[in-house]
């Protein structure tokens, strides 16, 4: 399943928006059972009141009883709620998250690309983790939001049905002081940001040295190296204690003003209680619901931040699974059956120029550019990653930019000289294209893998690892090359596939790589005159469009700027 | 693979603690001085309470309330004035103490011996100084200065219990029991849990890592479909275990709140009860409530950081594994080696044992001559270098440089002998200028220019935003691989070795970045004895003698012109298969 073109751009509201709604059998749920919990941590305080009022002052046992028997309940029905709320929120937010990477997975890997245009990848995986995880917490944030209305409506209740003047002095009090605490601590906290990220600094230097040890060592700059790190860790240390005393004088001066707000109602309390005004379990209840009055009204603040990251990280997912595809995806699908004919009309994108260019059906060509960019560019336009600027390259007389890219790539294969293997054994990446006719018994041979297989722990299936790792530069090389050979496609372009393998293994790729291709066409692009004297024809392609072509042997001889560039 | 690098035992852990503490002694007792005087203070409030309700039922004036309401102000700001204080304190304190950690890993991390990290690979070393370093340094600064405050809230409010009547702190104690309990219960599932979570974390992220970053090869090869499932199935794997430890959670905080009703209703009988028989006040008994109502949060949250402090736990066994490796210890100053001849002689090694990778090999190589390693993958090339950089200790036989053997020079004398450039491309992070005058610091700007001119680096070094004070590497201005390995090779001129063991690969440069690299090399060699691992034939032709390695054993050697004449010569064979012209007579070199 690839995600097909979205109907509407895609915005970070609606990436936002749909997170929510995608989870509303979680959500509304989640909320309601929030309020309920919220509810019942507000009545314990009261309860507390309502206990000393009717059983502790009265002596009455039937009461303590009684109202104890009330509290469990409320203590039951917060636990209860509570559980399930918790549950249902985070598996909003977990499931929220999980589909927007799924989506964003999609879109990277659409046939037409263009989503990884400018980004790294390890910005494109932030995306996928950080800010796909950030877009599905506003489950939690709209459910904790929920709660805390419901928690502020109950408290406010609660006091005003007591005493209206402490209600009221209760109500219009907290919100200043959490501002004012709010205020005061703006500055702290803004420095401290500041001062949090240079105190980051000293592990990422740190991580650097780390990943650079070999480098060190390589060169005897160890010490160099500590001394560097104690001045940054000294520094970074500094850093950090500014920040952490900004952080305790924001925390001191928020537990001060608090203090002092309870201290006020109190004082009005007690007043009130001592005229009869309200009773003494009310002062206790009040004292103790101006407390708790802080905490909905934090969670409130929280929700306020925790959306402004929601709606940013959401602007990130947008932009993505609204980028603009590499190519048009054209409807039609090349004729069958490929013949196999390539030919370059006025070709023209940045350094790569093709004036006039034709690769009969079956031909081993190799094609050698003086600008090594122009190669790379070349094996991306037949890839169908990118079109050219002018024009045209046709496949058996089709124009490729008419064609369905998904489709290009079945006839056409590439193997890009930067292909990465995946995670799986050395047999799962060399079949990973080819059929079950696939020459894989021979591709092996004629690659060598047969021969780094031997070599491995468990043979054909040894894990590579992630990105192939746990093999050498060389190894990896000769595993995609085999992965394209056994692919056994009409077309075959394959870029630089042998530059970092053995001369020895060179020589022997080369001689078999005609018989495995034999009637079909191939195109190599490289500069290893190995290679390319095993070809059919070679085109050296000049910065202008020129092409000269003809016999590796003979253009050696004939044309110097191709002996220059083949032989170093 | 064995775990190559140590963990510390939980017992070292805690000894490596102390000896971080033992000079931060009176800094320690200080903070936890003043933060207990803060939570003290704040202990002060609900009797201060009690008596507000005291005195309304005995139905004093109404202005005897004003000083009971200015003693609450007065608490409140010597609580916020001190709690201040002591967070700072104890700040200075763990941050201190982190730091020296921390320098003391990155000390031994640079003095591990290159096989060792060869073995490892540089991701545990990495993850250690990253991850781990992370987690410690998140306890430190949040869950440290709470989980102390907590405890010493927990603490106070007992004895307070008590203070008001010694049978309220025993009603308060039927919860504890409950709370060992769920903790243990709670810490038993959720460790194997976490971690599990944490794995499976970092699984979706390498797998998101190589579908995107290899996104081109997948839709070339049309893999998208599969990796959109691998996708799929990883992270759904993430979320599972999420659900998991949310149910765990939620579970944990349950059984807590039955030890908040039981120790809640426990006090109310208590009060209940003492207030019956005239023992104390309602207000005492409103005050002890009260109190206990306050130990929710404390408690909650103590019991809660008991899992972080376990993963912290966890990874302070592992930075302390590294930190405490004893210190490579200089020997005593030995002659240093006459000059950079190198003289291998019968040298034999295997990784393992009975498979021998280089047999018997023996080389001779004047100051000055460059060599230079041909063969096929797997042939020994880049065992046999590696044996002359000292990274691998040779089975037999000996090597020696400059008249000394080899295994008896100390890493310091190896490391200003013998400089190694492989295949491994890291620039560090950080002003260009920096990253040069790593091998050497002292030098200055002229030298830093006159190494880069050297090999060919230094009008792009110049072109850079900022010249040689561009901010390159992680987070900085990229450079391209070819500039990377001239960054390298500049950094050998610097570093200014007698011998050279050069083992890079130009493959990932492309062939032309290949040809300026071999440029730059060639200069950068000029007057080092060099033992070059020759990935281009190019390369070889360059030399002054080649090489040839066959399964582990030298099988021709000689300069170029003499292998190129030899008839079907292994590498004669090679040339003229990499020249492509069997008809014409080898270029000069």
């Amino acid at each position: 399943m690839i995600v097909a073109t979205a109907a509407g751009p895609v915005t970070g509201g609606r990436v936002l928006r749909r997170a929510v709604t995608g989870q509303t059998r979680y959500v509304v749920p989640a909320g309601l059972l929030a309020t309920g919990h919220q509810a019942g941590e507000a009545l314990v305080p009261v309860l507390i009141g309502v206990v000393v009022d009717e059983a502790v002052s009265t002596g009455s046992t039937g009461a303590l009883f009684g109202w104890l028997g009330v509290l469990g309940a409320v203590f039951l029905g917060l636990s209860t709620s509570y559980r399930f709320a918790a549950r249902a929120g985070e598996r909003a937010a977990e499931q929220a998250a999980h589909e927007i990477r799924r989506e964003l997975t999609g879109r990277v890997l659409a046939p037409y690309g263009g989503a990884e245009t400018g980004q790294l990848p390890g910005a494109l995986v932030s995306v996928a983790t950080s800010d796909a995880g950030r877009v599905g917490a506003v489950n939690m944030a709209v459910t904790a939001g929920i709660a805390a209305l419901a928690a502020l409506v109950t408290t406010v209740v609660a006091l005003l049905t007591m005493s209206v003047p402490l209600g009221l002095l209760i109500l219009l009090g907290a919100p200043p002081v959490l501002v004012a605490a709010h205020l005061l601590g703006r500055p702290l906290q803004k420095r401290s940001a500041v001062e949090q990220e240079n105190a980051a600094l000293a592990s990422g230097v740190a991580a650097d040295l780390v990943a650079g040890l070999r480098v060190l060592k390589g060169i005897g700059a160890e010490p160099a190296a500590l001394a560097r790190y104690r001045v940054i860790n000294r520094r970074s240390l500094a850093a950090t204690l500014r920040a952490a005393n900004a952080q305790g004088w924001h925390d001191g001066a928020l537990l001060g003003i608090t203090g002092v707000f309870i201290a006020a109602v109190a004082l009005v309390g007690a007043r009130l209680a001592s005229q009869g005004a309200i009773s003494v379990g009310d002062l206790v209840a009040a004292v103790g619901l101006a407390l708790f009055l802080f905490n909905p009204l934090s969670v409130v603040a929280w929700v306020n931040g925790q959306l402004a990251l929601a709606r940013a990280s959401a602007a990130r997912v947008a932009a993505v699974l609204s980028a603009p595809p590499a190519v048009p995806a054209g409807p039609a699908a090349p004729d069958t059956p490929v013949r196999g004919e390539l030919r370059f009309d006025a070709v023209e994108h940045g350094p790569l120029r093709i004036g006039d260019l034709r690769v009969a059906p079956g031909e081993l060509l190799g094609v050698v550019t003086a600008d090594p960019a122009a190669a790379g560019l070349l094996v991306r336009c037949l890839a169908r990653e990118t079109d050219p600027a002018q024009g045209t390259i046709t496949l058996d007389g089709v124009a490729l930019a008419g064609l369905e890219p998904d489709r290009v790539r079945a006839v056409v294969v590439t193997a890009a000289h930067d292909a990465v293997l995946f995670d799986g054994t050395v047999r799962d990446n060399v079949t990973a294209v080819g059929g079950p006719t696939a020459p894989v018994d021979a591709v092996l041979a004629a690659t060598r893998v047969d021969e780094v297989a031997r070599g491995l722990p468990a043979g054909l299936d040894t894990a590579v690892g992630e990105r192939g790792r746990s093999l050498s530069g060389g190894q990896r090389q000769r595993v995609a090359l085999a992965r394209a050979l056994a692919a056994d496609p009409p077309v075959l372009v394959v870029h630089d596939p042998t530059t970092a393998v053995d001369a020895a293994t060179e020589n022997h790729i080369a001689a078999h790589l005609r018989r495995l291709r034999a009637g079909r066409t191939t195109v190599v692009v490289t500069t290893s005159p190995t290679l390319l004297a095993v070809t059919d024809r070679v085109v050296l392609l000049d910065a202008e469009g020129g092409t000269v072509s003809g016999r590796h042997g003979e253009l050696v001889a004939a044309d110097k700027r191709y002996a220059a560039t083949v032989l170093a | 693979m064995p775990n190559v690098l140590p963990i510390a035992s939980r017992a070292q852990a805690v000894a490596a603690v102390r000896r971080l503490l033992r000079p931060r002694r009176a800094l320690a007792a200080g903070s936890l001085a003043v933060l207990t005087a803060a939570t003290a203070v704040g202990m002060l409030t609900p009797p201060i309470l009690g008596h507000l309700v005291d005195l309304v039922t005995r139905g004093r004036p109404v202005d005897a309330l004003t000083l009971p309401a200015v003693l609450l102000v007065v608490v409140a700001v010597v609580q916020g004035v001190s709690t201040a204080i002591g967070i700072g304190m104890l700040a200075r304190l763990g941050e201190g103490m982190l730091a020296e950690l921390r320098e003391r890993f990155v000390e031994r991390a640079l003095a591990l011996p290159l096989n060792r990290v060869e073995q490892a690979g540089s991701g545990d070393l990495t993850s250690r100084v990253t991850g781990d370093v992370e987690v410690i340094a998140e306890a430190v600064r949040a869950a440290l200065p709470e989980l102390v405050r907590s405890v010493l809230a927990i603490g106070l409010t007992l004895v307070s219990l008590a203070v008001l009547d010694y049978r309220f702190f025993v009603a308060a104690l039927l919860a504890a029991p409950i709370q060992a309990l769920t903790v243990r219960w709670y810490l038993r599932h959720s460790g194997p849990l976490y971690a599990a979570h944490r794995l499976a974390v970092g699984a979706q992220q390498q797998q998101l890592l190589e579908t995107v970053g290899g996104a081109a090869t997948v839709r070339a090869l049309r893999l998208g479909d599969q990796h959109v499932d691998r996708v799929t199935r990883r992270s759904w794997s993430a979320v599972d275990l999420a659900l998991r430890a949310i149910r765990l959670i939620t579970r944990f905080y349950g059984r807590l709140n039955l030890a908040e009703y039981v120790g809640l209703a426990a006090v109310l009988v208590a009060g209940f009860l003492l207030v019956r028989s005239g023992e104390v006040s309602i207000g005492t008994a409103t005050a002890a409530a009260l109190y206990f109502h306050n130990l929710f949060g404390p408690v909650n949250a103590a019991l809660r950081l008991v899992d972080d402090a376990q993963v912290a736990a966890a990874s302070l066994t592992r930075l302390v594994g590294v930190a405490e490796l004893p210190s490579p210890a200089d020997g005593p100053a030995r002659p240093a080696p006459v000059d950079g001849s190198l003289k291998i002689a019968e040298v034999g090694y295997a990784y393992q044992a009975g498979h021998p990778v280089i047999r018997g090999v023996t080389l001779e190589i004047s100051p000055g001559q460059r060599v230079a390693l041909v063969g096929a993958s797997g042939a020994g090339k880049t065992t046999l270098a590696q044996l002359v950089a000292g990274i691998h200790q040779p089975d037999h036989g000996t090597i020696m440089l400059g008249g000394l053997d080899l295994a008896g020079l100390s890493a310091a004398e190896r490391r200003r002998t013998v400089a190694v450039v492989t295949q491994e491309v890291h620039v560090f992070a950080g002003p260009l200028a920096d990253d040069l005058r790593l091998s050497k610091v002292d030098a200055t700007d002229d030298e830093l220019r006159a190494a880069l001119a050297g090999v060919g680096a230094l009008d792009w070094a110049l072109a850079l935003p900022d010249g040689l004070d561009t901010v390159v590497g992680d987070g900085g201005h990229q450079l391209s691989v070819t500039q990377a390995q001239q960054l390298a090779l500049a950094r050998l001129v610097l570093a200014d070795p007698k011998v050279v063991v050069l083992d890079e690969a130009t493959a990932d440069a492309g062939s032309a970045g290949a040809k300026v690299l071999e440029r730059a090399a060639d200069r950068a060699l000029a007057g080092r004895t060099a033992l070059v691992v020759a990935h281009r034939l190019t390369q070889a032709a360059a030399a002054d003698r080649i090489v040839v390695l066959d399964a582990g054993r030298i099988v021709e050697t000689g300069t170029h012109d003499e292998l190129t004449a030899l008839p079907d010569g292994r590498y004669a064979t090679l040339w003229q298969a990499w020249s492509g012209s069997r008809s014409r007579p080898a270029e000069p070199r």
